[in-house]
């Protein structure tokens, strides 16, 4: 019986189809994060050398005023890619990998964009995870759409109901044959992917894999639902083409428009200006008005003479820091507001499997928003870090020779995700038991 | 042809459409959607265009109430240029949230332009974006193909048309009244679409932006009208070929699939694949390279600067640069950031040349493709594609480079040069002096010539419809 319903399915032209078509566009999706990987890693480099080169040349201009040194020197913080991001590309197109920082004021270099195609950022990358929530789909419905309806307009099925003795089994055979080959896809492509992007066998990996399974899984029967109601190719056609329009353009998309316009964040804009506003103003003011405040942040440099009538690098750095502290309020409810939007939109998410695949791809990746305001969290300690280690020396007026400069190479930062098997696995899990349970009660009365 | 047969199979078409189950179904979808879309993008485009007025003034304020100083410290202290959207905007969302809205314009540095709203989204954003545009680009083609799969297709299979034939009907009138029944039905979509965006036109009317507005909302309506004409074209010819209603039907879901999802991504990723941009910090590394090849003005031995040293000395016939009758640290940063700043342009050029090979790609596929060509040409008349940002970008770099350039003849002619004696600071009156950033859009007549490919691919395939419209008619089987 199988090996009958599986000759007569790779016949078709639809299976010769998908079969090019998920292999083509998945193969060229790998190759894209292949290139993506490529691309990091010439930035790392490139960062590397850049930081190094700088140091150099800059010192030799600058030995006897380390205070105009570090006014000029830019130190990275990279954040480790992760290969799997090749998968799920995300949002890390459109967010930094890597944030290169003077020691002035944060605010004003934190929100630095990298270069990218707005043409490209706006059609989104082709990654393995757009084949799986895309296109993964279309091929099933595809596949399934006349499942039943073809032969009953073939004139099959009244043949087959009198040979078959069940007429419900014998269409989960032909479905479970479709399925069973978009499987084998799946895997050859996970396959292929770990392969050529060296993706190391973890958790996140597995979880990645087994959330596509479900996916799949979820479409299949959802297919089977539509088919179980006995309509023709024509209504199976539109019903399940609009489904998957509602589900992988018009819902996701309305909930984005709805959370951008419902939660929005001017606060970038003033923080911005707060920032540059509360440091230049102190150039104008007593230099008592900069340091109450650098001195509230840091009372452990109070000892520091400032000089009332001439320039200082204590007063300079500490203008500099003020400019922060103004902005600092306002760029924390901006932060707040970018987090309450994810919180929306995977809570919405929950509900639409398109949504949940989507954004679980990108936060097992490390290429969500999540992960980036991590990284900036980070940036920040970074840039504290780098601030308390130089401050001493530039107030003592150290010479730049007497700083160990082999220490300060890019560093790395390392992104620690940890997620929940419930939260990720159970929507669609739950979602494929309802439709699966509907059909089944659908497929009886066949 | 008889005009009042054609008409007759329009209406019969329309009578027929309105008492499926699709055309109601999709008439629900469709106003829910215009609602929500138009609601949405008025607010948008609304809230951000109020509150960076607010900030772009705020910031001319601040410039304007800083007290006497030095002008040096001036050019640091800066500026802010904030993109305005377009009224259209509010119509087609196009690259909008894609593209950073502020940037800070400081002397010897070109900054980023920051903040999109992509940077703040969550992965969402990559499902795409409900706009009014969208549904004319994306939704109602796809309700054309359900609306007319079956026109032709059916009646064969019915056996109707072999009637249709028999009583005496041309060919050609069943084709172009089935093609106008089904392009009439496009119109109502498009008009009820439309009247909403003239609404925001007229809304937003002040400022002498309205004949511009106007002539950038006509040129949509005539595109978009004719991309309809083209797609129900293609679904009459597509229903005129399949020998079953259900043959055309998965036909022309497979062509929609292909030219609205599939290859215009695909083409993009390629584009992106063919021609590699670099990083950033690859591009800021070779920034410095040039730099300091070709003038290093940290470098107290550095050629450029010496050579120029000395002729400014040869010039004014002195020995010293203390001697000069200007101040001398301002000519040296006035001329600073004139050669910073013409090899970052060069290499920012480079960079978007690169871009523009990338786009070039899906650009060109429409000539095969015409959602592409109403794509592009609708994200430029709406004010919200590359160029358009390019176009902003530009303005704001000008705008930085004036203010710094300002600043350094302020410290040239007012400043004592080097040790002589006199006021460090000038008056603030120079500060209100300066005039605020303003920004204008692009002209229709350079839209135009931005898209013309898009308008050229647009009209051929106009005119391939057509002849593939009165071909089928004299061929158009009837059984």
């Amino acid at each position: 019986m199988y090996s009958l319903l599986f000759k007569s399915f790779f016949r078709t032209k639809i299976f010769l189809i998908s079969l090019v078509l998920l292999v083509t566009v998945g193969v060229i999706s790998i190759l894209i994060g292949k290139q993506y990987l490529v691309k990091q890693e010439k930035a790392i480099i490139a960062a590397q050398a850049f930081q190094e080169e700088s140091i150099a040349r800059n010192i030799e201009y600058h030995n006897d005023d380390l205070g105009l040194l570090l006014y000029y020197l830019r130190f990275t913080l990279i954040k480790q890619p992760s290969n799997l991001g090749a998968i799920s590309i995300g949002q890390s197109d459109v967010n930094p990998l890597l944030q290169a920082v003077t020691i002035r004021g944060l605010e004003g270099q934190k929100y630095d964009t990298d270069f990218e195609n707005p043409s490209l950022l706006m059609s989104g990358n082709l990654d393995l995870g757009f084949v799986i929530i895309y296109l993964f789909p279309l091929v099933i419905i595809a596949m399934t759409f006349n499942l039943y309806s073809e032969e009953k307009e073939l004139g099959t099925w009244r043949i087959l109901a009198a040979q078959t003795s069940g007429r419900a089994q014998f269409l989960l055979k032909k479905l479970g044959v479709r399925i069973l080959f978009v499987f084998g896809v799946l895997i050859f492509l996970f396959l292929l992917a770990g392969g050529i992007l060296s993706i190391s066998i973890n958790q996140n990996f597995w979880a990645i894999l087994l959330q596509s399974i479900l996916y799949v899984f979820f479409w299949s029967i959802l297919c089977l639902f539509i088919v179980s109601f006995q309509k023709n190719s024509s209504f199976n056609a539109l019903a399940l083409i609009s489904t998957w329009v509602i589900l992988t353009i018009l819902i996701p998309a309305t909930v984005n428009n709805y959370v951008l316009n419902r939660y929005q964040v001017p606060e970038a804009l003033e923080a911005m200006v707060e920032q540059r506003d509360g440091y230049h103003e102190k150039w104008d003011l007593e230099k008592d008005a900069t340091m109450t405040v650098f001195f509230e942040a840091y009372p452990q440099y109070k000892e520091y003479p400032v000089p009332e009538d001439e320039f200082s690098w204590i007063w300079y750095y500490g203008m500099q820091h003020a400019g922060d502290l103004t902005a600092e309020d306002t760029s924390m409810e901006m932060m707040e507001k970018i987090m309450l939007r994810n919180k929306v939109s995977e809570k919405v998410a929950l509900f639409i499997p398109t949504m949940h695949t989507q954004l679980s791809f990108n936060s097992l990746a490390g290429t969500d928003m999540v992960s980036h305001l991590d990284f900036l969290k980070n940036l920040t300690e970074f840039h504290e870090g780098l601030r308390l280690n130089f401050y001493p020396k530039v107030f003592d007026k150290n010479q730049a020779d007497s700083i160990n400069w082999k220490m300060h190479s890019a560093k790395f930062y390392k992104t620690s995700s940890g997620f929940s098997w419930a939260t990720l696995l159970l929507p669609l899990f739950l979602m494929v038991s309802l439709i699966g349970i509907l059909t089944l009660v659908n497929l009886r009365k066949l | 042809m008889r005009k009042r047969v054609i008409y007759l199979l329009g209406t019969q078409l329309w009578r027929d459409a309105f008492r499926s189950k699709v055309m109601q179904v999709a008439l629900g979808l469709m106003i829910f959607l215009l609602v929500f879309s138009a609601y949405s993008g008025w607010e948008n485009y609304h809230d951000q265009n109020y509150s960076r007025d607010l900030i772009q003034d705020e910031v001319q304020e601040s410039w304007e109430n800083n007290p006497d100083k030095h002008p040096h410290r001036m050019a640091h202290y800066g500026s802010f240029a904030l993109r305005l959207k377009h009224v259209l905007s509010a119509f087609d969302l196009g690259m909008e949230n894609f593209v950073g809205n502020a940037v800070f314009l400081e002397a010897h540095k070109q900054n980023t332009v920051n903040f999109s709203e992509a940077s703040m989204s969550t992965g969402l954003l990559r499902f795409g974006e409900v706009s009014l545009a969208m549904l004319l680009k994306v939704i109602v083609p796809l309700l054309i193909f359900y609306l007319g799969f079956a026109t032709i297709a059916r009646e064969r299979e019915n056996g109707t048309l072999k009637l249709l034939i028999g009583q005496g009907i041309k060919r050609k009138e069943i084709t172009f009244g089935k093609w106008l029944g089904l392009f009439g039905l496009s119109m109502i979509f498009l008009f009820s679409i439309f009247i909403v965006v003239f609404s925001f036109v007229l809304i937003e009317s002040h400022g002498g932006l309205f004949a511009d507005s106007v002539l950038r909302f006509v040129v949509l309506f005539v595109s978009y009208a004719l991309f309809f004409a083209i797609l129900s074209a293609i679904t009459i010819l597509v229903s005129a070929l399949s020998k079953t209603a259900k043959g055309a039907l998965v036909k022309l879901l497979g062509i929609w699939l292909l030219f609205v999802i599939i290859v215009p991504k695909s083409l993009q990723a390629m584009g992106y694949y063919l021609y590699p941009t670099p990083s950033k910090i690859e591009m800021e590394t070779s920034v410095e390279h040039d730099l300091i090849q070709q003038g290093d003005s940290h470098n107290p031995d550095d050629p450029h600067f010496k050579a120029l040293k000395d002729s400014v000395l040869l010039v004014h016939q002195v020995d010293k640069v203390e001697d000069l009758p200007f101040n001398y640290g301002g000519f040296i940063m006035a001329q600073g950031e004139k050669l910073s700043t013409t090899i970052y342009n060069k290499h920012e050029e480079r960079l978007y040349q690169v871009y523009q090979k990338q786009n070039d790609l899906e650009r060109y596929s429409a000539f095969v493709n015409p959602y592409t060509a109403i794509k592009n040409l609708s994200m430029a008349f709406s004010g919200t594609d590359f160029r358009s940002f390019l176009h902003f970008k530009a303005k704001a770099e000008a705008y930085r480079y004036h203010l710094a350039q300002e600043m350094n003849q302020l410290q040239m002619d007012l400043i004592p040069n080097m040790v002589k004696a006199g006021p460090e600071v000038i008056s603030n009156s120079y500060w209100k002096e300066f005039p605020p950033f303003e920004y204008s859009f692009l002209t229709v007549s350079t839209v135009v010539q931005n898209e013309n490919i898009s308008i050229l691919a647009l009209v051929l395939w106009g005119l391939l419809a057509l002849l593939g419209l009165s071909r089928m008619s004299t061929n158009l089987k009837a059984i």
